[in-house]
């Protein structure tokens, strides 16, 4: 059965995380689980194994306290980590290789202009060793925090299932279904970086079922008319929650991209600082620069 | 911003009519779950009040889980949503039934410091095995600590690999993993250790141990069990990989259950490309020492074929020195391929150095010959488990419909198996001499090897006291 489910993350769990201000939250979990995606592409893994580590990032998000480690090394960690137990592993050389390039001025996150400059990313010798140790060190953590469960199913294969049932690729509709199948993956591709962390509330039938319900919207899929999700164990209410998410992302994203200023991704530094903007108070912003220090000094 | 969303969601213009009227059901609903609520805490309260303190703990999750087993939707139904909008539409129809699936949930490991040490048991391949109990409920358990060799890489994939697999299995011939737990420094996690069922032996031992083999009676009750648990692991696209006499684990009620799970890994159809550097040299298939890169389900059946025969005879059948002498030693029980036994075996890489006898001897001849006392159905099903081709190797499922099964004597009820002393209980174990399965790394090439050597001098042997009644 677990070919079909996966863990879903308890009440306990989504209402824990209050340390942080939400939108913060948002603007970590969107940003981290979108590098992890592009290094996932620059690493030339196959999606699931990407599609699989997001997952596993966000559940770590759920036990760890989301600032106590750098979001990138914890991306990078997680990625590593699902490499290695799939069928395409890939070296650590290659992640940190992926990872400073992704993380420096040259990096193609960045909106605006970017001049490469390879200089801005070389790794030294001295320099990879450092990274290597901190993430087979974060790699250690999050199978902790885990309780070493690392299996995630993903909704892609039923996504096409659900379609064939629907006869998307019947008859000489080959070339509108296939368009329509992609435009479900696309979305199913997008409901990883939700902060609203999806694939952490709902099961992969419901994922693919919205996924379908979207795609068939955009392509004008003449759809049953019918509810026919119910087919598919999805309920009206669940896929009204999973349809607004994912229409409403969009918005998000551009909201995101502006609060940051286009930045390809946002560190831990750059939470503090908005933190201590916002209480506008010298003693917290003293302790956020004495915990900077700290961390820096770990760190190296 | 959800509420804003919600209602672009629920663009039905009949819903601003009705808003009233939902609200009022809303309300109703609101106050029967608080009712419902308040029962379950009464209800919690009570039950927590009878256990002891860190007993009661672990009561209230299995609660709270078999709760949402019961109810998984329950959850869901938190958010106020377009639910009402439901009600209204299929109105007149009947709701559907839904199938929901508790998927369970993921929690920080515990430590080991909650677990008592009892003794050691054992140093395996890929780790060190003792024996220990639950401080919190008293069971004993095995703990199996993983080994970190390969610091630079992590954790290790194999350990990785078994974790993943022993998880997702459910099977009374399958160790239960019951959880994994982590020492007492988490500042670095590099003690991991598994926890699993502890049974009183491994099957090597024992027949070592034993002054009288298993009766065939025993032989069959414990190749079915092991059969029927590597039917599961095939049907869930798992292979085994290392299937051997000492990763079979034997009770003393007579449940035999397959361990050591660090060689298996996922399947496909068509199988995936697989490194043949899997199963211990005395277990391996043929096709995997010819360097077959496709392989698929029958290497495990080869394996039980091998330990079909060390059952009988409580020696492990083929126990080559290297590749190249267990493939002699395969050859020398087995026969000689050939091109219309086995179509294609010519070109696996490995098998283009080889030269073989022109005139091979009949397949089954030799090992119906060295296994006399066995029935007819009894050594059919052994020859056929050790069919060079591995096309010809019945899968787990013929091998439990084999009529050796069925007719007399009948398996044995695991309730009447005889009892032995446990080592692992007591004792320190003797170091086992199977050697360990193949370190990942680079596969090793067969040499030009002369084969047609091995049945040279086969006339000169001695045919023993003329009991050849079996030999057709």
């Amino acid at each position: 059965m677990s070919h079909l489910t996966n863990p879903l993350a308890t009440v306990g769990q989504l209402y824990q995380r209050d340390t942080l201000p939400e939108e913060l939250q948002t603007s970590i979990l969107y940003y981290t689980a979108r590098l992890t995606q592009a290094a996932g592409i620059l690493l030339r893994l196959p999606q699931d194994i990407t599609a699989q580590a997001n997952v596993l990032l966000f559940r770590y998000f759920l036990v760890d306290d989301i600032m106590a480690r750098e979001f990138s090394d914890i991306s990078a960690a997680t990625l590593y980590l699902t490499a290695k137990i799939s069928s395409s592993p890939r070296s650590l050389r290659s992640i940190t290789n992926v990872y400073a390039y992704l993380l420096s001025p040259s990096s193609p996150l960045n909106t605006g202009p970017v001049a490469n400059n390879p200089d801005t990313y070389y790794l030294s010798e001295a320099s990879y060793i450092i990274f290597r140790n901190r993430l087979l060190n974060i790699e250690g953590q999050v199978l902790n925090a885990l309780g070493f469960n690392t299996h995630v199913t993903l909704p892609y294969p039923l996504a096409i299932t659900y379609l064939q049932t629907l006869g998307v690729f019947a008859g000489d509709s080959k070339e509108k279904g296939s368009k329509f199948a992609k435009r479900t993956i696309e979305y199913l591709n997008t409901a990883l970086l939700s902060p609203q962390m999806l694939y952490l509330t709902h099961q992969p039938a419901s994922l693919a079922t919205a996924a379908i319900y979207l795609a068939a919207k955009e392509e004008g899929a003449k759809m049953p008319e019918v509810e026919w999700w119910e087919v598919f164990d999805c309920e009206r209410e669940e896929l009204g929650f999973l349809v607004v998410a994912l229409g409403s992302f969009r918005a998000l994203v551009e909201r995101e991209e502006k609060r940051w200023e286009g930045r390809g991704m946002v560190t831990r530094r750059d939470v503090r600082d908005v933190m201590a903007k916002s209480n506008g108070n010298g003693q917290e912003e003293e302790e956020t620069r004495m915990g900077r220090l700290l961390d820096e000094k770990i760190a190296a | 911003m959800y509420s804003k969303l919600k209602s672009r969601w629920a663009d039905n213009e009949g819903d601003v009519a009705l808003d009233a009227q939902r609200k009022r059901e809303k309300e109703d609903r609101k106050r029967a779950k608080a009712e419902k609520h308040r029962q379950a805490d009464e209800a919690a309260a009570a039950a927590a009040a009878q256990a002891a303190a860190a007993v009661e703990e672990r009561k209230q999750q299995e609660q709270s889980h078999q709760e949402l087993a019961s109810r998984p939707s329950k959850r869901r139904k938190l958010s106020p949503g377009p639910a009402a909008n439901r009600q209204d539409i299929a109105k007149e129809t009947v709701p559907a039934k839904l199938l929901r699936f508790p998927g369970g949930q993921w929690k920080k490991c515990r430590s080991v410091e909650d677990y008592e040490k009892l003794n050691d048991i054992e140093e395996g391949a890929y780790g060190w095995v003792s024996r220990a109990k639950d401080t919190t409920t008293g069971k004993v358990v095995a703990l199996k600590r993983l080994k970190m060799d390969n610091a630079t890489d992590g954790v290790p994939v194999t350990g990785l690999r078994e974790i993943q697999t022993l998880m997702y299995c459910s099977h009374p011939n399958i160790v239960a993993l019951q959880e994994v737990v982590v020492g007492e420094d988490v500042s670095k996690i590099e003690n991991i250790f598994l926890v699993l069922d502890f049974l009183e032996h491994d099957l090597k031992t024992l027949l070592e141990d034993m002054n009288e083999p298993f009766l065939t009676s025993e032989i069959k009750t414990l190749l079915l069990q092991l059969t029927s648990g590597v039917s599961y692991l095939h049907t869930n696209w798992i292979l085994h990989r290392d299937l051997k006499s000492s990763n079979l684990l034997l009770n003393n009620r007579g449940v035999l259950k397959i361990a050591d799970f660090g060689m298996a890994r996922y399947f496909g159809d068509p199988p995936p490309k697989m490194t043949q550097l899997v199963v211990t040299l005395w277990y391996r298939a043929p096709e995997l020492l010819l360097g077959a890169e496709k392989y698929g389900t029958a290497v495990d059946m080869w394996s039980i074929g091998c330990i079909f025969g060390e059952l009988l005879t409580r020696e492990p059948l083929l126990q080559g020195k290297n590749e190249v002498d267990e493939l002699s030693k395969i050859f020398e029980l087995c026969g000689i391929p050939t091109e219309v036994s086995w179509p294609g075996f010519k070109r696996l890489p490995n098998a283009r150095s080889l030269r073989l006898p022109k005139n091979p001897i009949s397949q089954g001849a030799v090992i119906r010959a060295k296994f006399p006392l066995l029935t007819t159905a009894g050594s059919a099903l052994l020859v056929s488990m050790l069919e060079l081709n591995p096309a010809k190797r019945p899968n787990a499922q013929e091998f439990l419909e084999h009529a050796f099964f069925k007719e007399d004597p009948k398996p044995k009820s695991t309730a009447m198996f005889p009892t032995f002393p446990s080592k692992a209980g007591q004792e320190k174990r003797r170091k086992r001499v199977t050697p360990n399965a193949p370190v990942r790394g680079k596969v090793p090439e067969l040499k030009a090897t002369d084969f047609s050597g091995i049945f040279s001098g086969r006339e000169d042997e001695e045919k023993g006291g003329g009991f050849s009644l079996k030999l057709i």
